[in-house]
């Protein structure tokens, strides 16, 4: 189901009715000379390749995106103070508002990090927030909070240059807001919350599936993108080795690796890509990290549904944007229903990301459905169940046709001396009619989003 | 400020220099081959390849073109290229983007030659060179010279040296080619503070020369 048309959107069909349709190649084009990729992993063999882009871009009116920029500003607000409160004093937990084992049993808690409080109390500094908009009620939903590492903003801000040099007359006529800004809220979050020294970008590596990434917004930011192995500790202070030997002191450090590979020496030994000492850089106040460590306990599927909740303890407020509805078969009278409506739910495993671990009720057999109900009954706190949010198609133009197919947004929220809601985002759809699942792990691809008059 | 820069990026800066110069170079010694194995010399290519020590085998000038282009030797063009654009992916940050553009280009061009989607013939080895030369312009068009440019640069120059011990072997030149590399060594030496000295300028005596510019590069990147 699409979304009504609206002013712009009307608009836009105008104006793409008028445009050179084989000039879309040029896209392509584009990623490849400038090897826009997003890398995968198949069958443990590394395949280079470019992110499919579509050139129809989701127009959301400013007064829209409004609501939506408000909601997501209290609600990473309300995520930062949890992680703040739930690492120092747990006052959430004490007042019964989110249940203790329910925290210590997330598996991005980390007990070893109670007490400490990083550099002005800032642990969510850069956020992918994933909303869809649901058919139903006609409001964006969220559906996820990504408080870790969550990529995906390099991709529109490459394709916008492109966009407008390829087909200028849509920003000629259409008052699209400007996007540039995004790299600038990053920096300034990171001169704000930096311990003294440079900024640098931690990469796992060139193999990594968002390396592109990596190198785009180092460069955009004016920080130095590093691997491990390029930084060290020194008297709990962490360094940048110079080509020449030199050691300059660093001061905030933006990883793109999760924290289980971040330091060998207090996380996994394994890890090949951390450096060995900078948590107790960072415990020592010596360098800030960000997203903090420890982040993962608030973007944990089962903390999930206690977000509204946890405005409304730390804000004062009722949430301006509303969860997808869950279930958590933890709670008996959650399970009950849950089993009731196996059909009808979609089953997401805690513990997974990417589009890993998420189950449609309505596409398993009968047997699969009891098999499910086992696993639940014997760990009910690795899942969650949420109704099936019937949310808008977008147009997309695949191989010369125009098609719908279901797309969800991912809102950039930057967190430094002001909380900051980028005026674009990452538009992902599902390559295959009828699929839910767009997350670019699983082969969907991305679009331009315009924040439009 | 100096400028910051790690050793692997430097290194890759270095030897994106090196690949390129060497394709380039490489590139002029076929077209000039090819051109005499048409109607002057058929072991011109021969000859040619001896220098890379590489017996090359071809039927006519076309195929000598595919074979020194594409053949089965380590001095396979499209093999260093995949070398360049690797170089390339891992200093990105530190190189102009239509530079970067034009190298994932270039790299593409040999690719779709050797998939045989593209023919090997005078057109591809033309394309290739107004490529390299875009990428050279591209790449020192900022208007003030950085340690990444300074890597870069010395990586083309010491290609240099090392084509010219295989080819000309003219003292001259290779004496001017050094001169520019110590030139670019002075200014990476006056840069790294940490050591607090200038380099000393080395006249290097031909048959050690690449042995001593390979030590000074050592000193300069640590590693």
């Amino acid at each position: 189901m699409l979304e009504k048309l609206t002013g712009p959107h009307e608009k836009f069909w105008e104006i793409f009715s008028k445009q050179d349709i084989k000039k879309i190649d040029e896209f392509q084009t584009y990623m490849d000379k400038f090897a826009v990729n997003f890398n995968l992993y198949k069958d443990g063999n590394f395949i280079e390749r470019s992110l499919p882009f579509d050139v129809v871009p989701r127009i959301i009116s400013k007064k829209e995106f409004a609501k939506i920029d408000k909601g997501l500003q209290q609600r990473v607000t309300a995520l930062n103070m949890f992680l703040e409160d739930l690492y120092t004093d747990a006052k959430i937990i004490k007042e019964g508002i989110v249940p203790e084992e329910f925290v210590h049993q997330a598996k991005g808690y980390l007990e070893e990090f109670k007490g400490f409080s990083p550099s002005k109390k800032i642990r969510t500094h850069i956020n992918g927030i994933d909303l869809v908009k649901d058919t139903v009620n006609d409001e964006w939903v969220i559906l996820e909070d990504n408080l870790r590492v969550p990529s995906g903003s390099s991709y529109p801000l490459s394709i916008r240059d492109t966009y407008r040099k390829i087909y200028p007359d849509f920003f000629e006529s259409m008052k699209i807001e400007p996007i540039k800004q995004y790299p600038k809220y990053i920096s300034d979050a990171m001169n704000y919350v930096n311990c003294g020294g440079i900024n640098v970008v931690l990469t796992p590596g060139r193999f990594n599936s968002a390396y592109y990434e990596h190198s785009y917004l180092a460069e955009k930011i004016g920080a130095e993108l590093v691997r491990a192995n390029e930084l060290t500790v020194v008297d709990k202070k962490l360094y940048f080795k110079n080509y020449n030997g030199k050691l300059i002191r660093v001061g905030a450090v933006y990883r793109r690796l999760d924290d289980d590979f971040l330091d060998p020496a207090f996380f996994n030994p394994e890890s090949l890509i951390g450096v060995p000492g900078i948590v107790e850089a960072y415990l020592s106040g010596n360098v800030a990290i960000m997203n903090g460590i420890g982040n993962g306990v608030a973007d944990d599927k089962g903390i999930y549904y206690f977000v509204p909740k946890m405005i409304q303890y730390y804000l004062g407020e009722d949430p301006i944007l509303q969860n997808a509805p869950t279930y958590l078969p933890y709670f008996k009278e959650d399970m009950e229903y849950v089993f009731n409506n196996m059909e009808k739910l979609v089953i997401k495993d805690v513990a997974e990301a990417g589009g890993y671990g998420v189950l449609f009720g309505h596409t398993m057999t009968a047997l699969q459905i009891e098999d499910l109900k086992l696993i639940i009954k014997a760990d009910p706190r690795r899942f969650i169940a949420q109704e099936l949010i019937e949310f808008y198609d977008e147009k997309c133009y695949i191989n010369g046709e125009l098609v719908d197919r279901k797309a969800d947004f991912r809102a950039y929220v930057v967190m430094g001396e002001d909380v900051k809601v980028w005026n674009c985002g990452l538009t992902r759809y599902a390559l295959e009619a009828g699929n839910y699942l767009v997350n670019s792990s699983q082969g969907g691809g991305f679009k331009d989003t315009w924040i439009t008059e | 400020m100096e400028q910051l820069l790690t050793a692997n990026v430097a290194t890759n800066l270095y030897w994106l220099g090196r690949h390129l110069e060497r394709v380039e170079t490489t590139l002029m010694k076929v077209i000039e081959a090819y051109d005499k194995i048409i109607d002057v010399d058929k072991d011109a290519g021969v000859l040619l390849y001896k220098n890379f020590n590489i017996d090359l085998k071809y039927g006519n000038s076309l195929d000598f073109l595919k074979e020194a282009i594409l053949g089965e030797h380590s001095a396979n063009l499209l093999n260093i290229m995949i070398n360049a654009r690797e170089n390339a992916i891992i200093c990105r940050s530190q190189i102009d983007t239509d530079a970067f553009g034009e190298i994932i280009e270039l790299h593409a061009l040999f690719d779709n030659a050797s998939k045989k989607s593209a023919p090997v013939d005078y057109r591809l080895v033309d394309t290739a060179l107004s490529l390299i030369r875009e990428i050279w312009g591209s790449l020192s068009k900022s208007e003030h010279r950085k340690n990444s440019d300074n890597f870069s640069r010395l990586g083309k120059l010491v290609e240099e040296v090392d084509f010219h011990l295989r080819f000309e072997n003219d003292k001259d030149i290779i004496a001017m080619v050094v001169h520019d590399i110590n030139e670019i060594f002075d200014v990476l030496s006056k840069k790294d503070e940490s050591k607090g000295a200038q380099s000393q300028k080395q006249n290097y005596e031909t048959h050690d020369v690449m042995e001593t510019i390979n030590k000074k590069i050592s000193e300069i990147i640590v590693g």
